[in-house]
């Protein structure tokens, strides 16, 4: 067999991931009703959309590197980077943090689709078949890009058009290695880690060692997303350096430098534009040039991976440990609502997309107590950092809220011949957002009772928010129940959910976010005037989305 | 036929003029059948003949186009949790949350059915003995091999006692060593006079010593029922098997021996 069966093949395949990644079949769930060319249809468009909007992003990303080179010397003069920066190493770095971005948020795509991709099954079908072990290969292969096709056609096109547009047709050029060094690696991560994680956290026994085992693994697996915001956020301090090591002269910091992925591909349109001298570092070309071509290599090495390996990481089981003995098990029985949450932290801590999810805000919560714990510089300092964490905890919590929602689908067709009363999901749920946001908020307060002890106003803020935050999950929860009730559509990932989680999300956080800007424009005069104005609107945005996910139509 | 109109209480099921329609398709059409109180009731019919479709209107996944459902007196589709709380369902594929263990699973199932941890936890050790599931309790569910997930789907089904259970082919990955114990469980689960069982299967022998009476569709259409004497009466048999009894009333004799045929003869003939 050829190439062209290869093509043929994982299109075939792709049609029935889309199908199983949008409808869930293998979960039981059961076809809507309406002819199978028509549901082919829908799937593809479904997965379309998705991949549009991660595509969209990824252009935005792109967009904004070339309005920042655009505009160094404005940046420059305005002070966000230190003044003594060359342009070169400006330009550098811009390129460092677009290529970053577009490799983090490439990976934390295929992290996030790679169980959808397990559990349809797809590749387990056509080993049987009387198909030769080069074609199945590739066709697993060309099933992998299939899922990151469009996304990554946007980091290859989007980021020299618009680096090119910005500093020149050769520096278009001279960054292409680096955007196909960042799909790739970025693909070749999400496999390794992919397989790593399914394999070892999936197969874990349940049992109290192994809960804190799961979940030390499922922190790694933020890592990715978490690049996102830890390298926006630590940008002043990543060009303060570059500023220092490009000003010193040649030094071994400046060699390694050079030498890191991915400034050394990053730095390839400033050197085609003015050489090495951009960077008080003459001796650098030879270095940089050098590791560039090393990554190339490596870039390669890691596809020719990546299109073998696809195959296996399909057929592999999750790592099953040598059984136990066999414990005298009790079981817990609690109230419906507080089954729903156990049973999805349960599921999260094997399921590391879902994980995710939780993960974030928490671990964000923790980096920027830490941040404040650090560097904040008086009282109010401290506070304002604090008080800014709460706010990203309580966006972040609600903003995932249907995702929450999409772990209760793993299952849908069971679910529903149990005698679960939708509110007490909807309840099981919520309490999970806030939940996430207590701890978030809990852990900045103890952060910043340690630099500045005023606990008062950072206790009576969170409280505040609170309500607010019940509001946006009862409304995305209400929502998303009543949609999937009466159109029988699963989301179970975020190919598939992407676009219903959008049309909630936006809404979820104008609700969990109007209080606090209430509390900014009212504090300026009154702090005591800001939090009241803060906590009677949340009120009111919750007792308004209340009936939405607990009233009328619920069971 | 039993054109049953009862609504009463201790019956365990009661289904009058049921239809299931998908987009174009009828997978089932006017079916009325009921499950009398202590008995087992065997639903047999070929692939696609209608028999999921019907159990899946019974425990509220599909929404029928006409007809009632009954259980204990109880429609699914206004009162549902009140009829889920009543029945224990195994389905025909094993829809479990895969990221689960069978401990975990059950405890949600326990949860959900409002169970009291102590009577349950001594029933689920007896049922995990039993079937020996007790190595597994522990392993994710994702792990497991198909029989024993399928037994994890009948200690769910078990665990609230239930007065009418609803079973879709539970045979068809056990071991004979637990097929074994489901007979004889289900043999004496009824025994108390109250109880239910509906239990579809395409395996006519377990059929034949199971229940005490069964019904056949046929594209959708209860095509006979009543018990195994019965039929074969009515199939001009005396001494059939149940399987003959099966084919003859579903006309499908005919087609079953020429099939045959067809394969004898080379395929280039």
């Amino acid at each position: 067999m050829s190439w062209r069966s290869a093509v043929r093949l994982s299109g075939v395949a792709f049609q029935e991931l889309s199908l199983q990644a949008i409808f869930a079949f293998r979960q039981g769930n059961l076809p809507p009703t309406g002819p199978a060319d028509r549901l082919a249809r829908k799937a593809r468009v479904r997965v379309l959309q998705s991949k549009a909007i991660i595509s969209a992003v990824l252009a935005l990303l792109a967009v904004g590197g070339a309005v920042a080179l655009r505009a160094s010397p404005r940046i420059v003069a305005s002070g966000i980077v230190p003044a003594g920066l060359p342009p070169g190493a400006f330009t550098a770095g811009v390129l460092t943090g677009l290529l970053s971005l577009d490799i983090a948020f490439l990976w934390w795509t295929g992290l996030q689709i790679l169980p959808t991709f397990l559990a349809s099954g797809v590749l387990p079908v056509l080993e049987p078949l009387p198909i030769d072990d080069r074609t199945l290969r590739r066709t697993a292969g060309l099933l992998y890009l299939r899922l990151f096709d469009l996304p990554a056609a946007t980091v290859l096109v989007a980021t020299p058009l618009f680096v090119g547009l910005a500093g020149g047709l050769w520096a278009g050029l001279a960054i292409v290695p680096g955007t196909i060094a960042a799909v790739v690696f970025a693909l070749a991560l999400a496999l390794l880690t992919g397989r790593f994680f399914v394999r070892r956290v999936q197969g874990a026994r349940g049992g109290g060692g192994s809960v804190v085992v799961r979940w030390a693994y499922l922190v790694l697996w933020v890592v990715p997303a978490f690049s996102m915001f830890a390298f926006v956020t630590a940008a002043p301090a990543f060009f303060r350096a570059l500023t220092a090591i490009a000003t010193s002269g040649p030094s071994l910091a400046g060699g390694l430098l050079f030498a890191t992925f991915p400034f050394a591909l990053a730095a390839l349109p400033a050197v085609v534009a003015e050489g090495t001298a951009g960077f008080s570092f003459p001796d650098g070309g030879l270095v940089l040039l050098g590791a560039a071509a090393g990554y190339l290599a490596l870039a390669g090495w890691a596809w020719v991976w990546t299109m073998g390996s696809v195959r296996s990481f399909g057929l592999a089981p999750p790592l099953v440990p040598a059984p136990a003995r066999p414990a005298r098990f009790r079981l817990a029985s609690h109230g419906a609502a507080y089954a729903v949450l156990a049973k999805d932290l349960r599921i999260a801590s094997r399921t590391p997309g879902y994980a995710f999810l939780l993960l974030l805000p928490v671990l964000d919560a923790t980096v920027i107590g830490l941040f404040t714990l650090v560097f904040a510089s008086g009282a109010s300092a401290a506070l304002a950092l604090a008080l800014g964490a709460v706010t990203t905890a309580a966006l972040l919590a609600t903003f995932f809220g249907p995702a929450f929602f999409a772990i209760e689908v793993n299952a849908y067709a069971y679910g529903r011949t149990l005698p679960l009363p939708d509110r007490s999901i909807v309840l099981g749920k919520l309490a999970l957002v806030l939940a996430l946001y207590v701890v978030a908020a809990g852990l900045v307060l103890g952060f910043t009772l340690v630099k500045v002890f005023a606990p008062t106003v950072f206790v009576a803020f969170v409280a505040a928010e609170l309500p607010a935050v019940a509001a946006a999950g009862l409304f995305e929860f209400g929502v998303l129940f009543r949609r999937a009730r009466r159109r029988g559509l699963p989301i179970v990932n975020l190919y598939a959910g992407a676009w219903t989680a959008l049309l909630v999300s936006v809404p979820g956080l104008l609700l969990a976010g109007a209080p606090i800007l209430l509390f900014h424009e009212l504090s300026a005069s009154s702090m005591a005037l800001g939090l009241a104005g803060m906590g009677g609107l949340a009120l009111v945005e919750c007792a308004a989305c209340a009936p939405i996910a607990l009233g009328r139509g619920m069971r | 036929m039993a054109q049953t109109s009862s609504v009463d209480p201790r019956v365990p099921l009661a289904i009058e003029g049921l239809s299931i329609v998908y987009g174009e398709r009828r997978a089932v059409d006017a079916l009325s059948l009921s499950v009398r109180p202590g008995e087992i009731y065997g639903l047999l019919g070929s692939n696609g003949a209608g028999k999921s479709s019907t159990i899946k209107a019974i425990v509220g996944l599909v929404r029928p186009a006409a007809g009632r459902v009954r259980v204990f007196g109880t429609d699914p589709w206004i009162d549902g949790l009140a009829a889920k709380a009543r029945i224990g369902y195994v389905p025909e594929t094993s829809l479990l949350y895969e990221a689960l263990t069978p401990r975990e699973f059950l405890e949600f199932v326990a949860s959900v059915r409002g169970l009291p941890a102590d009577a349950v936890s001594e029933r689920l050790r007896t049922y995990a003995a039993a079937f020996r599931l007790d190595d597994e309790m522990e392993e994710p569910i994702l792990t497991l091999s198909n029989g024993t997930r399928q037994k994890v789907l009948l200690l769910a089904a078990l665990l609230h006692q239930p007065p009418l259970l609803v079973l879709d082919e539970p045979l068809h990955s056990l071991d004979p060593r637990s097929v074994r114990i489901v007979k004889e469980l289900l043999a004496r689960y009824v025994a108390d006079g109250a109880r239910g069982v509906l239990f579809s299967t395409h395996t006519m022998e377990v059929a034949q010593q199971l229940c005490g009476r069964v019904g056949i569709l046929d594209h959708g259409v209860l095509r006979a029922e009543g018990s195994l004497a019965a039929l074969r009466e009515r199939s001009a048999r005396g001494d059939a098997s149940l399987e003959e009894v099966f084919l003859r009333l579903t006309e499908e004799e005919a087609s079953v021996a020429e099939a045959v045929r067809s394969l004898e003869r080379p395929a280039d003939s």
